[in-house]
């Protein structure tokens, strides 16, 4: 340290001369082809203050979005190729186009009609009647005029359209010539953080991927823009003659067959699991007719009165409040068998979610490669709209409420699992392995670390879970499901405006009420630990 | 010293999914770090530790970041499984141990202290230091009894109820100092206990730890990344870099006889006042002509801080003493040079 050799000197920023060559050194080596051109750009680009770039690269001017493909700058390439397209197009409809043509159609058609009028006249005897035939080839001539004009005006236009695009086309050349040298750096920026995954040099593959992409894609809209008579194999796609070619003459559309091919499997399939899917049913409806039994047998003032003080001990006297005033809302409206036959298929949904979905969590959480395979699932799970996959349900589980608890599963339990995935990833690394070197064994790091660590992110997801279970209610009404869902259902197809919007307002009540009593059970839960 | 608490006998650890095959490589072909990364992508981790720790002392393992000394210490209790290599304590070897067996000597011979505390957030204080025995399933009487006795040892009596996020970090710490003492464990490992407190507190836990633990007689295993807090603490310490143990020897002998130039870097700016006894710079009698009548004695085991005391106080040299017999003299030029840290004349 003492017996330092080199000497370091220090230096006002102003005074720092810039070393160039490894610089420049490295600018080659990405540019490959044309070093020495790009080294002096990029350097212009580097001392350059203003807002304007002070380079012109000739050739991205030129062959545009080309040049960008074979500097591999695939992002102006395919935004320039579509602004170059859009000028192409104005330029053809301005060259080739048949502008007025309806009008020019329209003139010949009136000049037809206005020589039988002449003739009609010529052959005419007296002389009212010829009379009249003429002054109606007048007027028709007039139209005539009209119309000539304005196909003169339409192909003037035509004619302003083609040096529209010709400007756009020398604005967007312009701009590429201009702004090349820029983004071509930013890429070389890049290219210096991240060498391996950010394309250097030119290539020839680019230059012909660029060349195919755009012999693709340009020539096909050009012409379909441009003329106005167009192939009709452009217009639609030929399913039908593909459907022909593959299956032969007379044997109906690919749909056709791929659909009633799943049919036979998804039936095939229902009759040998039977047996399994009739266990599963059973089991859900023990689970529902449980708590059926609690809340639509018990009688209905013992029922109030435990959801009441419930709200009150975990949420507070506000929410009991609010949850009374609920309460005597679908009470009051009839609504309570309902409201209560919802509670009970939201309840069995989310308690069979909590039961499945914490475990399976707590799982995903600890094993990497188990999430890894899982999430694709649980994505599929949340996007699939739920209408598409009530019909696999109904196959396989039949109607009714059982069946429609099953699709309140497959979309309420992702989040749960999710969020205790998340609580479980989220404990620190350090508290456990404290847990580890005083002996805790697996099952003790998990019930008194992980677990309790995790319990505010699980809770989220419980409470997440309720929600998209809730949501559900008024969809699984179509399979059978009944409810308040059934009863906005019924509304729905009867367009009953009143009816409908009064039970929609039950159930939002019934969300809001279940909303605030588990978050308040939980902050309550938060500020005792 | 007395009995070994702690022996580890060329311990390896190589992290990576070839560490087995590197490790073979590495007994046959003596190959060193490098050639272990770019022939099986695998990082040494420790390379060959081998020290002894008795009982009652504070072992220090002192290295910067990346030196492997965490590494190292988690081979005790076997956080970290050894690639290769042999760990006994008390007699016991670690390394091979079943799974229940390793769990009871967790709980009951090893305390451990985190960096970052590592208390867990949804327990009060005193539930944090009982969990040690929660874990051993001790009814709860006894466990919250122990806890508070802990917590008293600490001085942290009347905040028991309390959650540790409304404690200062050196309040926490010491909690997690309480924690590991809860079970009466045998040895102690402090991993950087102190590295996250502010330097006034620091200097206090230190100053209180090394107390306690004099009192308890605990055999300490402790982790720093700094030589005055290893030099203030510890009877012995470890100097690693690379994952190779560079120097082992008392707190004196590191300063005055570094075994490299690495850590003679170590030890430049540390104060020798209160490390270098006089033996260790005294002259031979002879040194001196002409008469010692008058002269200071001191004790061979005197520390420079004292011979300048006495010093100050004559133009005659120090007389060191050894068993009531004069053995040597410390002059004055050779008193400055070992305030210096030992440079020759």
């Amino acid at each position: 340290m003492t017996d330092a050799t080199t000497e370091l000197k220090v230096t006002a920023a102003s005074d720092i001369e810039v070393d160039n060559e490894a610089l420049d050194g490295s600018i080659r080596e990405f540019a490959e082809v044309n070093g020495d051109y790009y080294v002096k750009a990029f350097h212009k680009i580097h001392d350059n203050t203003g807002f304007l770039p002070a380079t012109f690269n000739l050739w991205a001017a030129v062959v545009g979005p080309m040049w960008a493909a074979s500097r591999a700058v695939w992002g102006m390439f395919w935004g320039f190729l579509i602004l170059e397209i859009i000028a192409w197009v104005q330029i053809g409809r301005g060259l080739w186009g048949t502008p007025g043509a309806e009008f020019l159609e329209r003139a010949a058609s009136q000049a037809e009609t206005m020589q039988r009028r002449l003739d009609q006249a010529a052959a005419a005897t007296d002389d009212a009647t010829r009379e009249r035939f003429t002054q109606l080839a007048d007027n028709m001539q007039r139209a005539i005029d009209t119309n000539m004009e304005r196909v003169e005006l339409a192909q003037a236009e035509a004619s302003g359209i083609m040096l529209t695009g010709l400007a756009m086309l020398v604005v967007f050349k312009l701009i590429q010539g201009f702004y090349a040298n820029t983004v071509y750096e930013k890429q070389y920026s890049r290219w210096r953080i991240d060498p391996d995954s950010t394309e250097s040099g030119r290539s020839t593959r680019n230059i012909v991927l660029g060349a195919v992409l755009t012999l693709a894609i340009a020539p096909l809209v050009i012409y379909r823009f441009t003329v106005n008579a167009s192939m009709a194999v452009l217009e639609t796609f030929p399913e039908q003659q593909i459907s022909t070619l593959i299956l032969g003459e007379g044997n109906g559309t690919l749909f056709g067959a791929v659909a009633s091919w799943m049919e036979a499997r998804i039936d095939g399939a229902a009759l040998a699991g039977d047996d399994v899917f009739d266990g599963i049913v059973s089991g859900v409806r023990t689970v529902l007719d449980g708590l059926t039994v609690a809340l639509n047998g018990s009688p209905w003032p013992v029922v109030m009165v435990v959801i009441a003080v419930t709200a009150w001990r975990a949420a507070g006297p506000r929410v009991a409040i609010f949850t009374v005033a609920a309460m005597a809302y679908t009470a009051l409206l009839g609504y309570w068998a309902l409201a209560m036959e919802t509670v009970a298929l939201v309840g069995a949904a989310v308690l069979l979610c909590v039961v499945i979905g914490i475990p399976l969590g707590i799982w995903f959480g600890k094993s990497k490669r188990a999430y890894r395979m899982a999430e694709p699932v649980l994505d599929l799970m949340q996007t699939l709209p739920a209408f598409v996959y009530l019909i696999p349900i109904i196959a396989f589980f039949g109607t009714g409420n059982p069946p429609g608890i099953l699709a309140t599963i497959i979309f309420g339990m992702p989040p749960v699992i999710r969020l205790t995935a998340l609580g479980m990833r989220g404990v620190p690394e350090s508290i456990k392995e404290a847990a580890v070197a005083f002996g805790a064994s697996r099952w003790q790091l998990l019930k008194d670390v992980e677990v309790p660590l995790a319990l505010p992110s699980i809770m989220t997801g419980v409470n997440q879970t309720i929600l998209m279970c809730l949501s559900m209610v008024v969809i699984i009404s179509l399979i059978g499901g009944g409810g308040l869902g059934q009863e906005i259902l019924e509304a729905l197809q009867f367009a009953a405006k009143g009816p409908g919007l009064l039970g929609g307002f039950a159930i939002l009540f019934l969300a809001m009420v279940m909303d605030r009593i588990v978050q308040g059970a939980f902050r309550r839960k938060d500020q005792q630990d | 010293m007395s009995e070994t608490v702690v022996k580890l006998t060329d311990v390896w650890k190589i992290f990576g999914d070839r560490a087995e095959e590197a490790m073979s490589a590495v007994k046959s072909r003596d190959i060193g770090k490098p050639e272990v990364l770019s022939e099986f992508q695998c990082v040494v981790g420790v390379q060959g530790a081998t020290f002894e720790v008795a009982r009652g002392e504070i072992f220090c393992i002192m290295g910067l970041s990346g030196s492997g000394k965490s590494t190292l210490v988690r081979h005790v209790n076997r956080l970290i499984e050894p690639t290769a290599g042999t760990i006994e304590i008390l007699g016991q070897d670690v390394s091979t141990m079943s799974k229940g067996d390793l769990r009871r000597v967790r709980a009951q011979q090893i305390g451990m202290v985190f960096q970052h505390m590592a208390l867990m957030p949804h327990r009060s204080v005193r539930e944090n230091v009982a969990y040690p025995l929660e874990i051993r399933k001790i009814p709860k009487s006894k466990r919250w009894a122990v806890s508070d006795h802990a917590l008293g040892l600490v001085n942290l009596t009347g905040y028991e109820d309390r959650l540790p996020r409304e404690l200062s970090g050196g309040m926490q710490q010491r909690v997690g100092i309480a924690r590991a003492l809860a079970s009466d464990p045998e040895i102690l490992l402090m991993d950087e206990p102190f590295s996250a407190l502010d330097p006034l507190i620091r200097l206090q836990l230190q100053d209180q730890f090394k107390a306690l633990v004099a009192q308890l007689k605990k055999t300490t295993l402790f982790i720093t990344h700094d030589l005055d807090e290893a030099i203030r603490i510890g009877h012995r310490i470890a100097i690693m870099k690379d994952g190779v143990i560079v120097q082992i020897g008392t707190p004196e002998q590191i300063v005055m006889e570094p075994a490299d130039d690495y850590v003679r870097e170590f030890v430049q700016g540390i104060s020798k006042l209160k490390l270098v006894k006089a033996h260790s710079i005294m002259q031979s009698l002879g040194e001196h002509q002409g008469s010692l009548d008058g002269a200071p004695r001191a004790d061979h085991s005197a520390d420079l801080d004292q011979l300048i005391d006495l010093a100050v106080t004559t133009d005659l040299p120090v007389v060191i003493t050894e068993d009531g017999t004069d053995v040597g003299i410390v002059t004055k030029p050779r008193l400055l040079r070992g305030i210096q840290g030992g440079k020759d004349d």
